[in-house]
């Protein structure tokens, strides 16, 4: 008999239960500073995950670590089912699924809005200039950047730049998406338009990992939170659950201070 | 009710707030100025004067030991006899006696002064007279000597008549040598400060050996040796000149690579990490988001280390260069051999001159304008 096989959508050797990103028993050290203490997380497709906690907890570290940006001391990342802890793995390849988006921006100053989105799907991902630029301005368009594609970072404001390196990410078509206090550089004013984008961002089914100090966002589009508090994961679950109803005494504490 | 002044509502410049001056400060301030001047006028207009006139061999300068058959003893001579005229000493004295009042006046008073403006004329008045009375002193030390031996020497210029092309040909020559050294270090340069950046110890262990081996080693040793080593050792038929070009570009490598190892180093780690997050390789990362950023940063210090190689070009005098090889520093050595006159070198210094002063201007001006352009690219940053 034959069995009808549906086309999944899905990378090959996962099912759609299966995790897209899995951490195993994360442990980083800092030459004697124990950063991380054995942090395991699972996200699954779609998944809007919220890291809080106080600075010095590991938040950014724990982000950092997805993507092997931050080599794990011990424990294993499992993405679509693949362990890119592995020393084998092509990290490369890997991260033109996973978008990372930094605190600081990031973009390169000597290049244009434009160029800075193109330049990887150029030289990584071998597209034509024109299909390049076609996805580029596509993607500037959707963080509402068309208009100043040919502008230097150095010519933007804050919140401008923030969003061209969302798309920077996104025009490389990432299955994962992480988001490493994008707003907190930014002056309170341009803050809105960055977690406009975000927010369109995750209704459009993306996965995402958020470390951030907006807890608005995080009450309002995270699907989980997680709590992380010198190293551990103190605290995890529904983030309006979490909030209105903290577990732990650490938690009512970060919360006092914050909000 | 006192009605103040009301302060305009938007000056279009900044105002000036040095506030007024007084006799005193100004007065000090020209006797400083005029101190400098009277020494540089004096012993000018000496000099020329003595140059245009018809003199003849005094027996001042036959006991300066200035042969009269020496070709261009007069001119020396001249040199000499119009450092003693009366018109150089007066200026001399002249000048020592008004920079000292400058100098003492000015230290004396500058504290006291109620103005910006006029303390900064005091001061300024102290410190060129003070220059003042140092050059006076140089010269009359000089002349009090033996000027003669000095000039018939290094001031004789009769014996370089017809070396005008030489000199054209050993500027070209020089700043062939440098340029296709430095290009060739840039090159080196690059590759060994991207090698020395490696995690791998394995890697940077070789380019730090290279790099300590030639910069711890004299430039003439290593374009002697290199000589020999090419031609020699591995059988190249090569002319001193290209073994000259190759040594400098080793050479220059080395420096140049550190040069840019602490360009890179410069550029903030988050490029790097922007890079490597969107899939590049390190290759990639460095090719499109770290050496082009680099690059900016290390024109002013590579442009200096152009200059200092140069200079640095006046070394294969020790090698056996062909005629139309000639740099500038073997022209003049060549016509010093000649002629036994060491004007020569005068000249050579005032070729290099011609070439590094415009040169190190330029260095400044695009070290100023790369500066400011840098700070609208350095506001990504936030």
């Amino acid at each position: 008999m034959r069995v009808a096989v549906e086309r999944s959508i899905l990378p090959p050797g996962t099912s759609p239960g299966d995790p897209l990103v899995r951490l195993e028993g994360i442990h980083k050290w800092f030459g004697n500073l124990h950063v991380l203490k054995g942090v395991d997380l699972a996200l699954q497709q779609r998944d809007v995950v919220v890291v809080i906690g106080p600075s010095g907890g590991g938040k950014s570290t724990l982000l950092r670590c997805v993507s092997l940006l931050e080599v794990p001391t011990l424990g294993h990342v499992w993405f679509e089912g693949n362990d890119i802890t592995d020393v084998r793995t092509d990290l490369n390849e890997v991260r033109t699924h996973i978008g990372i988006v930094f605190q600081a921006y990031n973009l390169f100053p000597h290049m244009t809005a434009e160029r800075n989105v193109t330049v990887a799907l150029e030289r990584v991902l071998k597209l034509s200039g024109d299909e390049a630029h076609e996805r580029a301005m596509d993607q500037l368009a959707r963080v509402g950047m068309g208009h100043k594609a040919s502008a230097y970072p150095g010519q933007l404001s804050g919140g401008q730049q923030q969003r061209v390196a969302i798309a920077r990410a996104l025009a490389m078509k990432p299955r994962l998406m992480l988001f490493d206090e994008v707003t907190s550089a930014l002056d309170p004013e341009l803050v809105g338009e960055v977690l406009e984008v975000m927010i369109r961002l995750a209704g459009d089914g993306m996965t995402m990992m958020v470390v951030t100090h907006e807890m608005g966002f995080a009450r309002e589009v995270g699907t989980r939170m997680l709590f992380l508090d010198e190293g551990r994961v103190a605290e995890q679950g529904e983030p309006r659950e979490m909030f209105y109803r903290p577990q732990t005494d650490r938690l009512r504490q970060f919360f006092a201070k914050v909000l | 009710m006192a009605v103040t002044e009301a302060p305009p509502l938007e000056p279009e410049v900044a105002p000036d707030v040095r506030g007024p001056t007084a006799p005193l400060p100004v007065t000090i301030l020209a006797l400083g100025i005029a101190s400098l001047v009277v020494i540089a006028l004096g012993v000018l207009f000496s000099q020329v004067n003595y140059g245009f006139s018809d003199r003849v061999m005094t027996q001042y300068c036959i006991d300066q030991q200035i042969s009269p058959e020496d070709n261009g003893a007069i001119g020396v001579c001249n040199i000499i006899e119009a450092l003693r005229d009366p018109t150089t000493s007066g200026a001399l004295y002249l000048g020592i006696g008004l920079g000292a009042a400058a100098l003492i006046l000015g230290a004396s008073t500058y504290r006291r002064m109620d103005s910006k403006r006029k303390r900064d004329q005091a001061i300024t008045g102290a410190v060129i007279g003070s220059q003042g009375i140092l050059l006076a002193i140089a010269i009359l030390w000089f002349r009090s000597v033996s000027p003669g031996l000095f000039a018939r020497s290094f001031l004789n210029f009769a014996d370089l008549h017809g070396y005008g092309g030489a000199f054209l040909r050993g500027i070209r020559n020089t700043l062939v040598l440098a340029f296709a050294g430095e290009m060739g270090g840039i090159v080196i340069g690059l590759v060994l400060g991207v090698l020395t950046l490696s995690e791998r110890r394995a890697v940077r262990a070789p380019a730090r050996i290279y790099i300590n081996f030639f910069r711890g080693t004299p430039l003439i040793w290593q374009l002697v040796t290199g000589y020999f080593l090419l031609l020699f050792g591995f059988g190249l038929r090569m002319s001193a000149f290209t073994v000259a070009v190759i040594v400098f570009a080793l050479n220059t490598g080395a420096y140049a690579s550190e040069v840019f190892r602490a360009g890179i180093q410069s550029i903030e780690r988050g490029q790097y990490e922007a890079a490597r997050s969107l899939g590049m390789s390190y290759v990639q990362a460095m090719r499109y988001a770290i050496v082009p950023q680099a690059v900016r940063r290390v024109i002013p210090p590579l442009m200096n280390e152009f200059v200092i190689l140069i200079k640095d070009t006046a070394l294969v005098v020790a090698l056996g260069l062909v005629e139309s090889q000639y740099d500038i520093f073997t022209t003049a050595r060549e016509g010093q051999a000649a002629t036994f006159n060491a004007t020569f070198f005068t000249v050579a210094a005032i070729a290099y001159l011609v070439v590094t002063l415009p040169l190190i201007r330029l260095v400044n001006a695009v070290e100023k304008r790369l500066r400011s352009g840098l700070v609208g690219i350095a506001g990504a940053g936030g």
